[in-house]
C-alpha cells in the first residue's frame, strides 16, 4: 500500500515522463502567451504559425502554450528557450513576427533584439 | 524606444548579477557586497560586460546575501566581502562558477527568474501565488505535477493532521486577499470547529472590480494551484464539497477550471479515497451572471442557492451557517493559490516576508497611466513608488503623476505624498485607501479627478443590488450631484452635501459594496478639493475633462479645410470653404469633437 507522498512522487515522475515523450528535451522550447488578454492580441494566430512550421518541417522544437505573465503592454509574448542561453522573450507578437522568428531564430539562430522585451 | 533599448542593454551585457536588496541582506552587508563586486569589476575592466540588478527581497533570507549570476542562474548564497574577487575571477574570467558557494533551495517560488530574463520588469517581484504563471501549460496536468503539484496536499494527507494544517495555515499569517484582510486561518479554524454533517468550501472567483484581472490570469495561468489549496482546505475543516463561484464573463478561466477538475479526477486527486487516504473531496463550478455584489461572501452564497444575489446581515458568518445553512469557508482564488506554498515551504518561512501585519506578497492589476501596465506579485512592504516607478517604468509621455487609486470602486486615490506608503492593509487605510482585491490605477496630470470619482460612483449605484435605501438612492444622488458638477451646474454646498450623504451611506449600508461605495468621492474631495471647488465656483475643469466646461472657438490658424464642419454633429461650425470658420456658441454642445478633428492646432479649448 503506497501512502500519498510515494503516489504523488510516482505521478510526478510519470508526468515528466510524459513531458520528455512529448520532447521537451528539444534544443529549443517555445512558448506562446495564450490568456485571454494575449489570445484577445492575437495570440491564437501566432501560435498557428508556429504550429504549422513545425507542421512544414522544422524540428528541435518543444512548443506549448503558457498563461499570463504578466506584461499586458508588450503581449501577444513568445518565449524561446535554448539550452544553456538567456531565455529569448519577444513582446507585441505578430503572425508577421512570428513567421520571422521562425525564419531566422528557430532556423538560423539568430536572436531579433529589437522585438525583444 | 525605452523597451527597445533596455533589451539591446541586456544583450550587450555578457553577464547580469543579480543582488538581493531585501532587508535581511542589507542587514548581512549586501550593501558592502554590491561595492566590492563594482570595484572588482572595475579591477578587471569588467564594468561594460556585467549589468547589475537589485532585486527585492528573494525570500532566501536565511541563506543571504544572495547574488545570482545570470546566464545559468548560478544562486550563490551567504556570499562575503572576501568571496568577491573570487566569483569574478572564476566566474566572470574563468567562465566556471565557485561551487562551493553555490546554493540550490527547493522553494517553490520564483523559478521565474530562470525563465524570464526580464529583470527590470521581474526584479523587484517575488511570484508565490503566481509562481506557476506563464510558466506551465495550464491546460496540462503535468505541466503542474512536474513542478511539485500536489506534493502539498499528499503532504497534509499524509503527515499532518486537520488541525495542524489549520495551524500552519495560522502560523503563516496568510490574510484573505479578497480585500477585507481577514485571518484565513482563523476563518479555517472558526469553520473546523463547527460541527455538521455537511461543510463547504468555495472559491470566490467573482472578480468585479473594474480594470482589476489577477484571479482571471491566476486560474487561467494555473488553475491546480486554486483547486490544490481548496482541497487541503477540505481536508483541514472537514468538508467533502467545494464550489468554484465564477462569473460566466471568463469563459476560457471557466474551461480551463473544468479541464483541471476534470483531469484531477482522472488523478483520483478529486473524488473518493484521495491519493489512497479515506479523504473524499469533490468540486464543481458555479457560473455568476457577473453582479458586482456577488463577490460579497453571503450574497455570492444566496447566488450559489439559486435565490437572487443580495446579502445579509451577518452574524452568522458563513462560517457558522453558510451555503445551504452549513458552515462554509470562504476563500478568494489568491488566497487559495498560497496555500501550496505555505505548505510545502512551510509557515516560517512564509511569515518572514512581508511586514508586521502582512505577511506574503499581494498581487496587482497595474493599469493606468503607467509604461508597463501588467500584472505585478509582490512582497508586502513595497512602496507604491516602488510598484509605479521601477516595475511600470513610470509615467509615459512625461506627464507628472497625479494619483494612485488602489482597491477599485471600494477604494480611494492617494496623491503624490502617499507614494512612500508601504503595501499592506493598514498602511493603505491609514493613508485613506484600501488595498482591496488589487486593482491600481495610475492617474497623471491629465485626468479630472471629479469625473474620476463620477465614474467610479456610476458603477456602484449601477452595481447596488437595491437592498438598503441609503445605498440605492444615496449613491444615485451622489452620481447626480457629481454629474451636476461635471456638466458646471455644481452649486455652493454641493460638496459637504456629498460629504454627508457619503458619510450617511457608509454608516447606514449592510455590505461592504454600499459601506465602502462613498470611498472615490470622499478620497478625492480630502485629497483634490481644490479641484471640486474650481468645478463649482470658477466653472473650469483644469484637466480639460469636463467638455461642458469648456468653450471652443477657431483661430487664425484655420485653413478653411471642413474637417470640424464634417464631424460637427450639431452644425454649429460655419464656413466656406478655404476661409476662417466659425463656432456658433449657441448651437455648440461642446462635445469636442472638433478640437479631436482639427489637424491644424486651429480650434482653442478654454
Amino acid at each position: 500500500m503506497l501512502t500519498p507522498m510515494q503516489i504523488i512522487k510516482n505521478k510526478r515522475a510519470e508526468a515528466v515522463h510524459r513531458i520528455i515523450g512529448k520532447g521537451y528535451l528539444s534544443t529549443r522550447r517555445v512558448y506562446v502567451g495564450m490568456a485571454t488578454c494575449e489570445i484577445a492580441a492575437g495570440s491564437k494566430d501566432v501560435m498557428q504559425v508556429f504550429r504549422q512550421a513545425i507542421a512544414d518541417g522544422v524540428t528541435d522544437v518543444y512548443l506549448s502554450q503558457k498563461g499570463c505573465a504578466g506584461r499586458c503592454n508588450l503581449e501577444p509574448t513568445v518565449e524561446v528557450i535554448e539550452e544553456g542561453k538567456i531565455p529569448v522573450k519577444y513582446g507585441r507578437v505578430s503572425p508577421q513576427r512570428a513567421r520571422d522568428i521562425v525564419e531566422r531564430h528557430l532556423k538560423k539562430g539568430e536572436v531579433i533584439t529589437e522585438w525583444m522585451i | 524606444m525605452d523597451d527597445l533599448k533596455k533589451g539591446m542593454e541586456v544583450t550587450e551585457a555578457k553577464f547580469k548579477l543579480t543582488l538581493c536588496d531585501g532587508t535581511a541582506c542589507i542587514h548581512k552587508h549586501s550593501k558592502e557586497l554590491l561595492l566590492a563586486v563594482e570595484s572588482e569589476l572595475d579591477k578587471h575592466g569588467l564594468r561594460q560586460a556585467v549589468k547589475i540588478n537589485l532585486s527585492g527581497c528573494l525570500g532566501m533570507c536565511k541563506d543571504g546575501p544572495i547574488l545570482i549570476v545570470n546566464p545559468g542562474f548560478v544562486m550563490y548564497g551567504g556570499v562575503r566581502v572576501e568571496d568577491v574577487p573570487e566569483i569574478v575571477q572564476s566566474h566572470l574570467v574563468d567562465n566556471k562558477a565557485v561551487t562551493r558557494l553555490i546554493i540550490s533551495p527547493d522553494y517553490l517560488y520564483n523559478r521565474f527568474f530562470r525563465v524570464f530574463g526580464d529583470v527590470d520588469f521581474f526584479g523587484r517581484q517575488m511570484r508565490i501565488c503566481l509562481r506557476n504563471c506563464g510558466i506551465i501549460d495550464p491546460e496540462n496536468i503535468d505541466d503542474y505535477l512536474a513542478l511539485r503539484g500536489y506534493e502539498a496536499l499528499a503532504k497534509a494527507l499524509e503527515m499532518m493532521t486537520p488541525q495542524e494544517v489549520v495551524d500552519e495555515v495560522k502560523k503563516s499569517g496568510l490574510r484573505g486577499r479578497g480585500g477585507a484582510g481577514f485571518s484565513t486561518g482563523l476563518k479555517w479554524e472558526f469553520t473546523a470547529k463547527q460541527v455538521s454533517d455537511r461543510k463547504y468550501v468555495i472559491c470566490n472567483a467573482d472578480e468585479g472590480d473594474p480594470g482589476a484581472f489577477m484571479d482571471r490570469s491566476a486560474i487561467e495561468g494555473d488553475p491546480h494551484t486554486v483547486l490544490e489549496g481548496m482541497i487541503i482546505a477540505g481536508y483541514a475543516i472537514g468538508a467533502s464539497k467545494g464550489v468554484v463561484y465564477i462569473r460566466a464573463e471568463y469563459p476560457l478561466a471557466i474551461k480551463r477550471l473544468e479541464k483541471a477538475i476534470a483531469a484531477a479526477r482522472e488523478h483520483n486527486l478529486l473524488g473518493s479515497g484521495i491519493l489512497g487516504s479515506n479523504f473524499d473531496f469533490d468540486i464543481e463550478i458555479r457560473l455568476g451572471a457577473g453582479a458586482f455584489v456577488c463577490g460579497e461572501e453571503t450574497a455570492l452564497i444566496h447566488s450559489i442557492e439559486g435565490s437572487r444575489g443580495m446579502p445579509r446581515p451577518r452574524p452568522p458568518y458563513p462560517s457558522v451557517s453558510g451555503l445551504f445553512g452549513k458552515p462554509t469557508l470562504i476563500n478568494n482564488v489568491e488566497t487559495w493559490a498560497n496555500i501550496p506554498v505555505i505548505l510545502l515551504d512551510g509557515a516560517d518561512w512564509f511569515s518572514s516576508i512581508g511586514t508586521e501585519t502582512s505577511k506574503g506578497t499581494k498581487v496587482f492589476a497595474l493599469a493606468g497611466k503607467v509604461h508597463n501596465t501588467g500584472l505585478v506579485e509582490v512582497p508586502m512592504g513595497t512602496t507604491l513608488r516602488e510598484i509605479i516607478y521601477d516595475i511600470g517604468g513610470g509615467i509615459p509621455k512625461g506627464k507628472m503623476f497625479k494619483a494612485v487609486q488602489t482597491g477599485g470602486p471600494s477604494g480611494g486615490c492617494l496623491p503624490e505624498q502617499y507614494l512612500d506608503t508601504q503595501i499592506d492593509y493598514e498602511s493603505l487605510a491609514k493613508a485613506g485607501s484600501i488595498m482591496g482585491s488589487g486593482g491600481m490605477i495610475v492617474i497623471d496630470e491629465d485626468a479630472c479627478m471629479v469625473s474620476l470619482a463620477r465614474f467610479f460612483i456610476e458603477f456602484t449605484q449601477d452595481e447596488s443590488c437595491g437592498k438598503c435605501t441609503p445605498c440605492r438612492e444615496g449613491t444615485k444622488r451622489m452620481y447626480d450631484i457629481l454629474t451636476r458638477i461635471t456638466e458646471g451646474k455644481g452649486r455652493p454646498g454641493d460638496i459637504e452635501l456629498l460629504e454627508r450623504l457619503g458619510g450617511m451611506i457608509k454608516r447606514a449600508s449592510l455590505c461592504g459594496l454600499g459601506q465602502s461605495a462613498p470611498n472615490p468621492v470622499l478620497s478625492t474631495i480630502k485629497n483634490f478639493r481644490e479641484e471640486y471647488e474650481e468645478h463649482i465656483h470658477a466653472k473650469t475643469c483644469r484637466a480639460g475633462q469636463c467638455t461642458a466646461m469648456l468653450s471652443f472657438t477657431v483661430n487664425e490658424k484655420c485653413i478653411g479645410c471642413g474637417a470640424c464642419k464634417r464631424v460637427c454633429p450639431v452644425a454649429a461650425v460655419e464656413g466656406a470653404r478655404r476661409e476662417k470658420h466659425r463656432i456658433l456658441p449657441d448651437k455648440c454642445i461642446r462635445c469636442g469633437q472638433c478640437y479631436e478633428a482639427c489637424k491644424f492646432d486651429a480650434i482653442t479649448r478654454a
